[in-house]
């Protein structure tokens, strides 16, 4: 759901970049046939924000976190327990509005040492965050 | 160590008296280009050419002050088992640096600092993008004990979480690999270091002159040559010959560049250990030294380019987790050996790493099925090429696809080459065939793992294990390449229990 909000406000780079190209090329219409260039911008980004959220799967086991995402590439990542460095929970307007919230989890690596998870319900995000923050307590001496 | 009492109540300290002048330096360094410009610009203007020197004067005024303020605000102490440096201006500012986090400890020299018996020391522990504590400048003897300090004091918090490790630390110093002047020049003809010389002769050259007077002189310079030339009437040997020459001369330039550079950055390269720490000391002019705890190497990663293994040389280098300089000043500085026979860059490992058996028994391969996609990029791009070669210069562009044996030769042996280890301890990565690499990282330091599938890999039915350490920014991906499916699943699947099992140990 919030994939679609999300997908919305992107699609606007879409449809912005039609919309100049629509002013550029000196079609008919100018002004208005720009405007009407958002639409499918709008539509294109929605479908992409829609499949990216439906294609995207997360777990927490004993061993850590993983996150699938199956689009194009298919990547699969895993974040062990004890790596975890630090959390960020994240809720931007549109997210707040539909009670959702992005789980960011950072490790020490370089390549993905940042790995985030958008559009989680917000008690699912909490918890999640609690159960991963709770073990770095434990772990007296991470770093 | 003796002047410095154990307690905390040990007295604060100051920089050399003098540092102010290098902070200066460093601080006119950033502020050359718009002094040059004031001064320059400001007197080609009808106004009064006092008024531009004077605002030059002000802003160098106002820099010295600054200087010597931050040098009067700054100062530092050594307590029981941290560093606490304060400083600041306006805002003040204190910060505590617990000996056990420190990672590195790098102690640069330049040739001014040698002049005034000094020496510029930089505490870094592991993230970040600055270091920790940069003292700009001490005395070089107080450089040198407060890295001693760092040593032993990072080391005895060490020892006590690492019980398992019950060697006795080694109480001497250990040289464990020293380069001699016929070394380093070997490195740099090995190595094509002379290129970035020209390349930045050149890029200063552009900067610093009129692009108009550049290409004047060089279209003049040209005409000239060659009106000589033609004046002559040589035969079509004649400018063959020139040419070799030419391009003769210009090889032995480079090589001469890149033994100089080599000179300047490894003379009397020196690997030593000490109590389970590393130092490396280098440089002819700007002397470096950093050490590292042993500990707190990350990944390895051996490299051997075709040059280099014809005359039976490795390079050895490690990444530590302290901060990556964004200048790429003291990248070389990571290399624990620039230049060592394949038998002493093991050795050194072995040594290092007494629990790993490396190098490994055995490689396991990779199926050579998909050969042919290392050499796609090839594939696509040198036919288009050619097109446009053929299309401008007439049939002799269709040379360019001579290109694709070779590359679809080199694709064949490097899939053959590619191989992968993974034991109880360790993991490591081979691949390369023209340019050979190894890297390796212990199961600890590794931090996440990533299984990936390009839509390639679905139709090939392959994929990938990428897994991350820390601080191994611009090197080569430890990534398990083109495993098949299952392979890969099992790989990635094994690796997270054994992570899981294990804590992170810097």
């Amino acid at each position: 759901m919030a994939g679609i909000a999300g997908a919305i406000s992107g699609a606007i780079v879409i449809g912005g970049a039609l919309a100049i190209l629509w002013v550029a090329l000196d079609m008919p219409m100018r002004w208005l046939g720009a405007a009407a260039m958002l639409l499918p911008g709008a539509l294109i980004g929605a479908f992409f924000g829609y499949r990216r959220q439906r294609r995207t799967w997360w777990r927490l086991d004993a061993q850590g976190l993983g996150v699938r995402r199956d689009l194009m590439w298919q990547l699969e990542t895993r974040v062990p327990l004890s790596r975890v460095q630090h959390l960020d929970l994240r809720r931007g307007p549109i997210e707040r509005t539909a009670q959702l919230a992005t789980l960011v989890v950072h490790t020490a690596g370089s390549r993905f040492s940042a790995v985030s998870l958008g559009g989680l319900d917000q008690a699912d995000a909490e918890r999640l965050r609690d159960t991963l923050g709770r073990q770095l307590d434990q772990d007296g001496d991470a770093l | 160590m003796s002047s410095v009492a154990p307690g905390d109540a040990a007295p604060d300290q100051r920089l050399h008296p003098w540092s102010w002048l290098f902070v200066l330096i460093v601080q006119l360094r950033q502020f050359l280009l718009p002094l040059v410009a004031l001064v320059v610009f400001g007197n080609r203007g009808d106004r009064d050419e006092l008024w531009s020197n004077l605002a030059a004067l002000v802003v160098i005024g106002v820099l010295v002050a600054v200087s010597i303020l931050q040098y009067l605000t700054f100062h530092y102490r050594i307590g029981r088992d941290a560093i606490s440096v304060r400083s600041g201006v306006v805002s003040r500012n204190r910060r505590e640096i617990p000996f056990a986090r420190i990672h590195n400890v790098v102690v640069h020299q330049n040739p001014l600092h040698r002049l005034f018996g000094v020496a510029e020391l930089r505490l870094e522990s592991a993230g970040g993008n600055r270091p920790e504590a940069e003292m700009r400048v001490l005395r070089l003897d107080q450089a040198m004990a407060l890295e001693q300090l760092v040593r032993q004091r990072g080391q005895q918090v060490a020892v006590a979480e690492a019980v398992d490790d019950s060697a006795a630390p080694v109480a001497t110093e250990e040289v464990l690999l020293t380069l001699n002047t016929a070394e380093v020049v070997r490195i740099g003809l090995l190595s094509n270091r002379g290129w970035v010389v020209v390349l930045a002769l050149f890029g200063a050259s552009y900067q610093l002159f009129p692009r108009d007077a550049i290409n004047d002189a060089i279209e003049h310079g040209g005409r000239q040559a060659f009106g000589y030339a033609s004046h002559l009437h040589p035969a079509t040997w004649v400018w063959v010959v020139a040419a070799l020459a030419m391009g003769v001369a210009f090889w032995v330039l480079l090589r001469v560049l890149s033994v100089a550079m080599a000179l300047l950055r490894y003379h009397d390269f020196r690997l030593t250990e000490h109590e389970r720490r590393l130092t490396v000391a280098s440089g002819l002019l700007t002397r470096m030294r950093t050490s590292v705890a042993r500990r707190r190497i990350q990944a390895w990663t051996l490299r051997e380019s075709a040059l280099q293994r014809w005359f039976g040389r490795r390079h050895l280098r490690i990444d530590i987790a302290a901060v990556v300089a964004a200048n790429g000043e003291r990248r070389d500085l990571r290399e624990l050996a620039p230049l060592a026979s394949p038998d002493a860059c093991n050795a050194l490992v072995q040594h290092l790493l007494p629990q790993l058996q490396w190098p490994p028994a055995q490689w396991r391969g990779v199926p050579q099925r998909g050969w042919w996609r290392l050499c796609l990029p090839a594939l696509l791009i040198v036919p288009l090429l050619a097109a446009v070669a053929v299309y401008k210069l007439g049939p002799w562009g269709a040379l360019l696809l001579a290109w694709l044996p070779w590359s679809a030769l080199r694709a064949h042996r490097t899939m053959a080459r590619m191989g992968y280890h993974l034991d109880a301890r360790y993991v490591a990565v081979r691949g390369g065939w023209w340019q050979r690499w190894w890297r390796f990282a212990e199961l600890d330091k590794l931090q996440a793992l990533r299984l990936e599938r390009s839509p390639l890999d679905r139709w090939l039915g392959t994929a990938s294990v990428w897994l991350d350490t820390a601080g191994a920014n611009g090197s080569v991906g430890l990534c398990l390449r083109y495993l098949p499916e299952a392979e890969a699943r099992a790989v990635f699947e094994r690796l997270n229990a054994a992570l899981a099992g294990r804590g992170l140990r810097w």
